[in-house]
């Protein structure tokens, strides 16, 4: 079994993640506009919101979770990926809340969580793009 | 007086909701998190050469399973902030 990078793993998550953001936001624009329950562009925005919760989120468990790369033990290694992400929860809840307060008026919640929901999940699609490699 | 009793209901309602939301999504993220962890230990005690072969996995896994309880919190946050269910309620 070939050695893939930590590094690479992250930036795989990453890209997987942005996409996934922005076809989100995309698709809820165009939604939008044709059912004209909700402004365009707050949803598009309201998306944006939600997935880039998930991409900061990750970032920073990322961050966190490179410390761990030159560690040979393997209960080192699990307790510093714990720890990241506990990071990467503590920061999307704060994120989510942030927006829940400051963006209340115009939010469209619906569309925030398929935002979010896109972008938690589709950072796991990182998986098979390694494999492939 | 039936408007805030109304209310009143549905909120706590929704509280015992957001409640039930967050801890089922905790204990479902944490069980597979502590099954996902058992397993590459067992794997890095048999075959050390494989630890960082499988760190970068795990870190992803790790974010696989937490996607759920993820979405479950904002869904919670939704219904905390901006819940829908109180638009029946008369003004």
């Amino acid at each position: 079994m070939e050695n893939i990078k930590t590094a690479q793993v992250y930036k795989q998550m990453l890209k997987w993640q942005l996409l996934a953001t922005i076809s989100v936001a995309v698709l809820v624009f165009i939604l939008a506009k044709i059912i004209g329950v909700a402004s365009p562009e707050h949803a598009a925005i309201s998306a944006l919101c939600g997935g880039m919760s998930a991409v900061i989120g990750g970032i920073a468990g990322a961050l966190i979770a490179k410390s761990g790369d030159k560690k040979n033990n393997a209960g080192a290694i699990l307790i510093t990926m714990l720890k990241a992400e506990a990071v990467k929860i503590f920061v999307i809840a704060l994120l989510l809340f942030l927006t829940f307060k400051l963006y209340n008026e115009h939010l469209v919640p619906i569309a925030l969580i398929l935002g979010l929901a896109a972008s938690a999940i589709l950072s796991g699609a990182a998986f098979f793009g390694l494999d492939k490699k | 007086m039936e408007a805030v009793q109304f209310l009143a209901t549905i909120q706590a309602y929704t509280g015992i909701g957001i409640g039930l939301i967050i801890g089922l999504g905790a204990a479902g993220a944490c069980i597979g998190i502590g099954i996902m962890c058992a397993s590459f230990l067992e794997g890095a005690a048999r075959q050390p050469e494989m630890i960082p072969a499988l760190q970068g996995k795990v870190f992803l896994l790790l974010g696989l399973i937490d996607a759920s309880f993820i979405i479950g919190v904002g869904l919670a946050m939704m219904f905390a902030f901006a819940n829908p269910l109180l638009s029946v309620v008369p003004h």
